[in-house]
């Protein structure tokens, strides 16, 4: 059976043709997103959620780690952002670095705690975080606006040098999303193509081999919760930017395991591009179907269900098997018995 | 000391509420450890369907329902406190029928795939009695309110906490004292030798799941007129399972009364000094117990820790 760690590393090469067409494909997407009946506001969503996607998937594919709150951290990164913005400075790049160490600091600790943890205890814990962090952005008024949130948030201008871009404009605002997230994927790619990016798989298909091997699991396991909380922090940084508000509703459950299901859908347990794919297929289903249905939810779920039943690899499962017209690898078969 | 009481009264009720709710739960994943995400879904879907039940939603307009609208409320009342249930359970066969790809898969398909179904469910709820909050009639001789040294406590209250009780109890006995709760409880252990003995473990399965989902939507018919129905309430409800669970530790059914208990009390009496925090403290206990003991109160070894 194949399994990720059976797929060679690529030597951390970051220009490989498939990060080429990534580019190449967020690059353009202004130019054609209009022409196939999207409308442009979708590209900045898409590009928000792929760099959280895929953060996410660092720790819930490569590491194997169910994280079923980590829209805890986007919404950290969200109102990191917002607070800066309201009682520090008017400052893109500060209000982005606070948004960044807001997620990490809060990520740290709790993965300090969670890593001691496994399967099912692992991720109800995930899930009892989640909620302590949603809780208090609802009861916080004085400092989160409670459930209403932060509003009016300011998008600072981008300055480089003596250019100033006014990031109000939808255009320009796309271009610098779009650039965040190819950089933080470009970042991503290395990381799994590196040591580390073994090491984690090492411990997702084995913690007791990979502990008994001598790598630290602990430490491991907390640096893939601690990064993938920076990269969700980051993201709702830029989600607050979009917005121009951040609120609880961000970090709800239901959002959590929205991330969740994007990412299985897309195929993140066995392909680094799995996360991208499912981003753009969720909200491609928002749209189709949530102009045909009020309850467009309801068939996304559907599709969810069957999906998992039959299809357990996702979207790049299926890509793969269709390539390879091999046998698909399945994740994670069966519980191992330590 | 005297001001506790009542709050300790109403934690304790609150805590039986709480097992009631966690029963079925428990029960399913004791046997099948598949954590069923659904579980406050179909609890919810009881109650609404108890609901049409009562209020003849069925037949409006119909003779039929004319004539069923007649009848005295309390029997109405019954009629959609078994009925409910039973279409709850009903409703968790076909999930366990979905289920049946993931059974020896990592746990996580069968969390993902009743995440699913609970979005599926809450949507359909949505879709057949609409987005806004409804409110469940009670019969008159288990409403109002009496009075207890020099409090006011709510019958309806009460009445559901002996019924949760009654509830746990039977269960218990079922599980304990009966040869079908020998069987479900060996399939929880050694599937492989139930299987050999010659016990069909996939009927086994589809019935254990059913009654689990029935016990969901029962307790919902029960809570219902506490807490209100509204859509989405499956969410608020299963993360409190699923919490007492984890606290008691999974497998046990006296950790998960014991823990749903503490849950309770716990709400109950942060709830009477710092009301807008009450529900945090449910997480907190979570956090502290779990932190410390990582088995929960009661658990053993299950193969959910992989």
């Amino acid at each position: 059976m194949m399994t990720l760690s059976d797929i060679p590393a690529r030597g951390g090469v970051p220009l490989t043709p498939s990060m080429g067409v990534f580019v190449a494909v967020l690059a353009t997407a202004p130019l054609w997103l209009g022409h196939v009946g999207l409308y442009q506001y979708l590209g900045v969503e898409i590009a928000i959620w792929i760099l959280f996607a895929m953060g996410f998937n660092l720790l819930f594919g490569y590491t194997g780690l169910h994280s079923f709150g980590h829209g805890a951290y986007l919404g950290i990164g969200a109102y990191g952002f917002g607070l800066f913005q309201h009682s520090v400075a008017v400052s893109l790049w500060g209000g982005l670095l606070a948004a960044i160490l807001a997620a990490t600091l809060a990520g740290a600790i709790v993965g300090a705690f969670l890593s001691h943890r496994r399967g099912i205890y692992y991720a109800l814990l995930t899930i009892g975080f989640g909620q302590v962090f949603w809780f208090t952005a609802m009861k916080l008024h004085w400092l989160t606006g409670g459930e209403d949130g932060l509003l009016n948030i300011p998008r600072p201008d981008l300055v480089i040098g003596p250019w100033r871009v006014d990031l109000n404009d939808n255009a320009a605002f796309y271009w610098f999303v779009a650039a965040i997230t190819v950089v933080a994927v470009i970042l991503m790619w290395r990381i799994v193509n590196a040591p580390m990016g073994r090491i984690l798989q090492a411990i997702r298909q084995n913690e007791t081999r990979a502990r008994f091997v001598g790598y630290d699991v602990w430490r491991w396991k907390w640096l893939a919760f601690t990064i993938s909380a920076a990269v969700a922090g980051l993201a709702g940084g830029l989600f607050a930017m979009a917005q121009q508000s951040a609120y609880p509703d961000v970090m709800s459950l239901h959002q959590s395991g929205i991330i969740v299901m994007m990412v299985l859908v897309g195929g993140g347990l066995v392909s680094f591009w799995g996360p991208v794919l499912g981003v753009v297929l969720y909200f491609i289903a928002r749209d189709v179907l949530g102009g045909l249905t009020e309850a467009w939810l309801l068939w996304y779920g559907l599709i969810f269900v069957i999906m998992v039943m039959v299809r357990p690899e996702g979207l790049a499962g299926l890509i793969h098997t269709a390539v390879q017209r091999g046998p698909t690898p399945v994740p994670a078969a069966k519980p191992e018995k330590a | 000391m005297t001001s506790l009481i009542p709050h300790l009264v109403n934690g304790l009720t609150l805590g039986l509420l709480f097992a009631l709710i966690a029963l079925g739960f428990t029960l399913i994943v004791g046997v099948m450890e598949v954590i069923n995400l659904a579980h406050g879904s179909l609890f919810t879907l009881g109650a609404y369907l108890a609901l049409s039940t009562i209020g003849a939603g069925w037949f409006a307009g119909t003779p039929f329902g004319t004539w069923w609208l007649e009848l005295p409320m309390a029997s109405r009342y019954f009629i959609g406190l078994a009925l409910g249930p039973v279409l709850a359970g009903l409703a968790g066969m076909l999930l366990e029928l979905c289920l049946r790809p993931t059974y020896g898969k990592a746990p996580l398909y069968g969390l993902l795939l009743t995440f699913g179904a609970a979005l599926v469910i809450e949507e359909v709820i949505r879709l057949g009695w609409g987005t806004g909050e409804q409110s469940m009639p009670v019969p008159q001789m288990i409403s109002g309110a009496f009075l207890m040294g020099g409090l006011i406590f709510s019958t309806y209250k009460f009445y559901a906490a002996g019924f949760a009780i009654v509830a746990i109890l039977l269960v218990w006995l079922f599980l304990e004292r009966t040869p079908y709760g020998a069987i479900i409880k060996a399939g929880a252990h050694d599937s492989e030798m139930v299987r050999a003995l010659g016990y069909d473990l996939a009927r086994l399965r589809l019935i254990v799941f059913g009654f689990g989902s029935a016990l969901a939507g029962m307790a919902g018919m029960v809570m219902a007129p506490i807490w209100g129905l509204r859509p989405h309430l499956g969410i608020d409800v299963v993360i409190p399972a699923f919490l007492i669970i984890v606290i008691g530790g999974v497998g046990s059914f006296w950790g998960a009364v014991a823990a749903a208990i503490l849950v309770g009390l716990a709400t109950g009496i942060t709830g009477a000094y710092a009301p807008a925090w009450s529900l945090m403290s449910m997480y907190i206990l979570l956090i502290a117990i779990v932190g410390f003991r990582a088995r929960g109160l009661l658990g053993r070894r299950s193969a959910l820790e992989n």
